[in-house]
């Protein structure tokens, strides 16, 4: 009998069982190594996204403003600019020739400097085509879609009022950091504190805003800050020492007016100056310099007025006092006599030792200081009060770069003439101070003897609008009385009437206001030793005010070559009887009581 | 006879316990879905939930955009702002004003003299 071969028939409740097995197997494969790689490596992957997706980016703070006074209120004088840099990868310029003749009619300059540029070698990828573009250029530039031809922003350091002030405020370099001036002194207020963004990115580098991994930390700006200065005053005194030094064809002029009764500074000019929004283009650094604070001198016969202060403050002299002038005095080995004047031996006063300069009449005045003869006591004293008293040999703490201290020598004998280096010293040789220096000196003698520190600002606006207003800092009190004061006071104003007298009618300021002063021809040193036959530099010292002194103005004429006279009276003296009409006809000086 | 009391019949019929082979019988079973449909299902439910995350995330992310344009529009107000300062303070200089027409029609007077 045939048999049909049995059919097992497959249970469909098993063939379901049998996929959905499968289907579990496949799954589990699934599961198992997403598993793996979200959490045995998690780390690594995490680690390696976030390197691709995560940018870290500086976010820089605004710069601080410095605004000056002006009429009552601040304008700025140095502000923030965005402007473009002008950047090629000449790698990836096919054409520089035809690129080169598409920048220039917006960048200006010479084409075949740009295609140079354009042509670089040596496997450069980035070269800078042209600075401080405006927007509008950059736009243009932009927009012609030039291969390997981009704009980069950037900020700018710009100056509304121009070249004023130029040495005084310094400038800011392509690293962002101050140079010279305000901007070195006050650079870590004036920068702020850069933010920072770290943020997962889209391919754009747009930050997403899903990311837990975003930081943000905001930048903090840099401070806002007020100088003591006066633009107009700034810019008058510029003007004056510009004038100066072309009619005297000096090698440099400075000045400086300080506020007698609060060290501020209201200007403080120099000529040659630069222009700050084009330093690259100085070739000699020397001149970034404000000499005001960087340039110690020796002095010369404006020194005689500290010397007199000295002797009338020790009561070794009074106001009236005469003495013998023998016509010089022999001092270790060498005879100190004077230079300005040509005069004979006989009766001098204090009052005639400033009229004429007498070195002779400055020596014995140190003398006094020692009991009648140039000993310790005498050179101590002096450099006491010189040092401790009216802050010479030590730099100022003004905010100012580079600022130089000068240099008074020690009283102790060190075998060297030391007798003949104080009495030099007496009438502004063999010691060196800045103009800055002796302004504040004069300033501490003639306000009733507080010496306050010199100062630049007047305040300072924090970020976030926290405003702190800088005092005057009294350095030393009672430098000398208020005797003493007002003794060198009437001493300086008589000196000037005499002056007049004498034919200066450029110091007549009639008898409303309080002028006085002290003209220095200084010798300059040579630095091989002793001092230069041909070469004096021209000083002045001295005060403007009315019923009290309200100005000290200094002025250091750099060696001129054209004058007439000595050097302190034909070229340091006007400067100062310029200065001194400006403040009285523009800038408010009080005149005395009727 | 209608169709709901043949039902009726039918079920007095199976209390009888099938006498009569030819009823018919109806029997309530239970609905399931099998563990194939189960699986199938909670995968496409757990891919939903994933989806919606996505969109929510895709959506925030999207705020980044709208911020960054935002933030681009307030640089370039800043920047112009900024400009207009600069421009402000550049006409109020002392050589722009002392070169304008105002000062230029002004007649320069000397002191007549000092104040007594």
């Amino acid at each position: 009998m045939n048999q049909q071969p049995v059919q097992r028939e497959i249970n469909p409740i098993q063939r379901a069982r049998l996929w959905y097995a499968l289907l579990l197997i496949v799954f589990g494969i699934f599961a198992v190594r997403v598993f793996y790689l979200q959490v045995i490596r998690y780390d690594y992957y995490k680690k390696a996204a976030l390197n691709t997706q995560l940018k870290q980016y500086e976010i820089p703070a605004e710069r601080g403003i410095i605004s000056a006074q002006y009429s009552g209120s601040t304008v700025p004088i140095v502000m923030n600019q965005k402007l473009y840099t002008l950047y090629a990868d000449p790698v990836t310029v096919k054409k520089p020739v035809q690129t080169a003749a598409k920048l220039q009619p917006i960048i200006g300059g010479n084409v075949d400097t740009i295609t140079k540029s354009l042509k670089s070698g040596g496997g450069l990828r980035y070269v800078i085509l042209a600075r401080k573009l405006s927007p509008a250029q950059s736009t243009k530039i932009l927009k012609m879609k030039l291969p390997g031809v981009g704009t980069q922003e950037q900020d700018y350091r710009t100056y509304p009022q121009g070249t004023l002030a130029a040495q005084l405020l310094g400038f800011v370099s392509n690293d962002g950091s101050g140079e010279y001036g305000v901007e070195q002194a006050l650079n870590k207020q004036l920068q702020g504190t850069s933010g920072q963004l770290k943020a997962v990115t889209d391919v754009n580098g747009v930050p997403l805003a899903a990311s837990a991994n975003n930081i943000l930390t905001e930048p903090v700006p840099g401070s806002d800050v007020d100088l003591t200065v006066d633009v107009g005053m700034q810019s008058g005194v510029e003007k004056i020492v510009k004038a100066a030094q072309e009619q005297y064809k000096s090698k440099s002029v400075s000045a400086v007016v300080m506020d007698v009764h609060t060290g501020a500074i209201k200007a403080m000019a120099n000529y040659p100056s630069y222009d700050p929004a084009n330093y690259q283009q100085v070739d000699d650094a020397a001149l970034f310099q404000n000499q005001a604070v960087t340039e110690p001198i020796e002095p010369g016969s404006i020194t005689k007025v500290l010397t007199t202060a000295a002797a009338l403050q020790k009561n070794v002299i009074t106001p009236t006092t005469t003495f013998y002038d023998p016509g010089s005095w022999p001092i270790d080995g060498s005879n100190v006599a004077d230079v300005e004047e040509d005069h004979s031996t006989g009766q001098q006063s204090v009052l005639s030792t400033l009229d004429k300069s007498l070195n002779t009449g400055a020596t014995w005045m140190l003398m006094q200081m020692g009991g009648g003869q140039i000993n310790f006591q005498a050179r101590s004293t002096l450099y006491d009060f010189f040092t401790n008293r009216f802050g010479l040999g030590q730099a100022t703490g003004v905010e100012q770069g580079y600022e130089a201290g000068g240099y008074v020598p020690k009283p102790q004998n060190t075998g060297s003439g030391i007798n003949l280096t104080y009495a030099n010293m007496s009438f502004g040789q063999a010691y060196s101070a800045t103009a800055l220096q002796m302004a504040a000196a004069l300033s501490s003698v003639v306000n009733g003897g507080t010496y306050y520190q010199p100062r630049l600002i007047e305040q300072t606006i924090s970020g976030n609008g926290q405003v702190t207003k800088i005092p005057p800092k009294v350095v030393a009190a009672n430098v000398v009385s208020t005797q003493t004061s007002n003794e060198v006071i009437s001493l300086l104003e008589q000196n000037n009437t005499n002056h007049v007298k004498e034919g200066f009618s450029y110091l007549n300021f009639g008898s409303g206001y309080g002028v006085g002063g002290k003209t220095g021809t200084a010798e300059v040193a040579n630095p091989v030793g002793g001092y230069y036959a041909d070469r004096v530099n021209g000083t002045y010292m001295g005060f403007v005010g009315g019923n009290s002194p309200q100005y000290a103005i200094v002025v250091y004429n750099m060696q001129p070559t054209k004058y007439n006279g000595f050097a302190g009276s034909g070229t340091g003296q006007p400067v100062f009887a310029n200065i001194a009409h400006m403040l009285i006809n523009n800038f408010g000086v009080t005149p005395r009581n009727p | 006879m209608t169709y709901s009391s043949t039902l009726a019949m039918g079920r007095g019929a199976s209390a009888a316990n099938m006498r009569g082979q030819n009823s018919v019988t109806f029997k309530v079973t239970d609905r399931r879905l099998g563990p194939v449909s189960n699986t199938i299902i909670l995968i496409v439910l757990a891919c939903l939930l994933g989806l919606l995350y996505l969109t929510q995330v895709t959506k925030t992310n999207s705020y980044g955009y709208k911020i960054n344009s935002l933030q681009q529009q307030q640089s370039k107000l800043q920047q112009q702002h900024e400009d207009l300062s600069v421009a402000s303070a550049r006409l109020q200089s002392i050589d722009q004003v002392a070169s304008s027409a105002t000062a230029q029609g002004m007649t320069p007077v000397a002191p007549s003299g000092s104040v007594q």
